[in-house]
């Protein structure tokens, strides 16, 4: 009998092995050095000062902002919801980037793929679901002639590439100083992203009205390379939105990936760029186009700014896309006034009289903007 | 059961090829594409079979490797020999294996057979939207086979271990079958998330991370993981259940 028992130890010993392997690979590997200690600003500098332009990774996103979420199959799964399928729910996509001017960017769905790819000044789109294809050919741009290498020690695009520009540890000075009315700005304790030490730069809402609850930026601890992005809504255990590498190679992939041609049997649109040069900021003041119709009207400041628009031109598309939208139209909720769409980040309240509001704020603060003093 | 699983492939080009153009983004993946590519004819069979004809295939062979031969009553004299119980199951699933990596591979090439005879061939688009080489394309399509082959290890680890459980093969068989289905439909519950990574069927359509450029090797890593895992869990049990089996028949 005891020979018996010996013979069925095998089945205890091996599930018992690989439980204690799963449970030794998920512990947190606390071997790792510690970074050494930094202030807000000097992590600020630290990412306005990052060199890293060639890399390859794997982003992944999760969002929990309390939309419905988007089938993944059937019929409703049709293109106008592609924008909002990007927000709701969890994606995985592969990122390539080698200097300023290359990059490709790939969308991993379920037994299909939508790709951007950026070589110099050709800009293409390509989606293997309906495979088709979007062309553009970039203007030149300002900073980065005919889409050359920048010189090594060159800032992030965006930054304008010039002398008389301050130094990133003075900037990010000035860009502290304006935030800390309305922001309190911290490092937490460093957190591993990608296999790799970062510091973890917070930002709180020092007002407590906001939706926002944090945003958490980790920071690669060597090379100052922002790895990952969260966003935490008030009152929600899961972060609401989150974007993070779970991979990251450093170093220039391979050149043939930037190289695209249309497969054959696509359809190629061909896509005219906006002539407004890329560099200049597309802001609010874009709608002003004379008349009042679309202006925003903005009440509130920092984290607790409500911009409201009169429903009109480029806002009457804006609410026919949102009201026509069969997803939206579940979330959407009456209340006094109009109707509202919620998410636990963000709130659009579409007033009766035809007026959207649009807020990280509870919806009777859209209400209050919404009712004319 | 090799002749049944190759006919899959086969329907399918014959179908399309009489019926007028598929309208893209209707029905399984890929099949929008057979008449630009025959090779991927292969595709679409393997993605067609994979959620029930090779799971139903592999849960026979593997039920039937222990509970035939009880059932048969030849068990016995087959342990007479002085081959070995362990032996005896080594070389049980061993034939199980191979039937594993054989039937994804005959589906897959004779897919690519029918739908080359049938339908013109040429560069092959990728899901990235790259184009590569025919011969690179069965290079990929072999890869394919292979993966999935890896992926019904697992099962038909389970079945072995329902094989030893008892004498009736086609209540092993069904059990396996069983399982394989149960464990889909538990991995497209959303409410089972944390589940998911380690139920056996997972990454069975992870096979499309073979059709991206660059190849995703994750998935296939990950996926050779949890089947390793399985086919040492299952395999100890079915050792365990076997050399203590009172053999009666």
């Amino acid at each position: 009998m005891n020979r018996r028992w010996l013979r069925w130890m095998p089945a205890v010993v091996v599930p018992a092995v690989i439980a204690a392997g799963i449970a030794a690979g998920s512990l947190p590997a606390s071997a790792v050095d510690p970074l050494p200690a930094k202030s807000p600003a000097q992590v600020l500098a630290l990412v306005a000062g990052h060199k890293v332009h060639a890399l390859s990774g794997t982003l992944e996103q999760a969002s929990n902002l309390g939309l419905p979420e988007v089938p993944q199959t059937g019929p409703s799964a049709s293109a106008p919801t592609s924008w909002l399928e990007l927000l709701s729910g969890p994606h995985t996509a592969r990122v390539y980037k080698d200097g300023p001017a290359k990059m490709r960017i790939q969308i991993l769905d379920k037994m299909a793929e939508r790709d951007l790819v950026r070589n110099g000044r050709e800009l293409w789109w390509y989606s293997s679901k309906d495979q088709s294809t979007v062309h553009v050919t970039l203007p030149n741009l300002v900073a980065t002639p005919a889409g050359e290498e920048p010189p090594e020690d060159s800032v992030d695009p965006g930054f304008p590439d010039s002398s008389t520009v301050p130094t990133p540890a003075e900037l990010t000075e000035k860009l502290l100083a304006k935030l800390d009315p309305s922001t309190d700005v911290s490092v937490g304790t460093d957190v591993q992203v990608a296999g790799r030490s970062a510091y973890n730069l917070v930002l709180t809402p020092r007002s407590q009205q906001t939706l926002v609850g944090s945003v958490s930026i980790a920071v690669d601890g060597e090379n100052g390379l922002p790895l990952s992005f969260q966003v935490a809504a008030r009152g929600q255990a899961e972060p609401a939105f989150a974007l993070a590498y779970s991979s990251l190679t450093l170093g220039a992939p391979d050149p043939s990936l930037f190289d695209f041609t249309p497969p054959p049997g696509t359809a190629v649109k061909e896509v005219q760029p906006p002539p407004r040069p890329l560099g200049a900021h597309p802001g609010l003041d874009g709608h002003t186009g004379g008349s009042d119709v679309g202006r925003p009207q903005v009440t509130g400041s920092g984290w607790e700014t409500v911009v409201g628009f009169r429903v009109g031109g480029d806002a009457l598309a804006a609410e026919g896309l949102l009201t026509r939208e069969p997803l939206l139209q579940q979330a959407m909720v009456a209340v006094p006034g109009g109707t509202v769409m919620s998410t636990s980040l963000l709130n659009v309240l579409l007033t009766d009289d035809g007026r959207i509001f649009v807020g990280a704020v509870p919806v009777e603060m859209l209400q209050a903007a919404a009712t004319p003093r | 059961m090799l002749v049944a699983l190759a006919a899959i492939p086969i329907l399918i080009a014959i179908a399309v090829r009489l019926s007028s153009s598929v309208p893209p983004g209707r029905g399984p993946a890929f099949l929008d594409r057979i008449t630009q590519n025959g090779l991927f004819v292969g595709v679409t069979g393997v993605l067609v079979s994979i959620p029930l004809f090779l799971p139903l295939t592999v849960g026979v062979v593997a039920g039937d490797t222990v509970a035939g031969e009880a059932g048969l009553g030849t068990l016995r004299y087959l342990l007479v020999a002085p081959a070995g119980r362990v032996k005896l199951l080594l070389v049980k699933y061993a034939g199980a294996v191979v039937f594993c990596v054989v039937a994804p591979l005959v589906v897959a090439l004779t897919g690519a057979a029918i739908g080359a005879a049938l339908f013109p061939v040429g560069r092959v688009t990728l899901l990235s939207g790259d184009t590569i080489a025919p011969a690179e394309a069965v290079m990929r399509l072999i890869l394919i086979a292979a993966y999935i082959a890896v992926s019904l290890l697992g099962l038909s680890a389970i079945g072995l271990f329902m094989s030893t459980l008892t004498d009736v093969p086609v209540g092993a068989m069904a059990a396996t079958v069983v399982l394989s289905v149960v464990s889909q439909v538990l991995d497209a519950l959303p409410q089972l998330e944390w589940l998911h990574p380690w139920l056996f069927s997972h990454y069975w359509l992870g096979f499309s991370e073979l059709l991206r450029q660059p190849i995703g090797w994750d998935t296939f890593a990950s996926n050779a993981w949890l089947q390793a895992g399985y086919v040492a869990v299952f395999g100890a049990l079915a050792y365990s259940r076997f050399v203590t089996k009172d053999i009666l028949s």
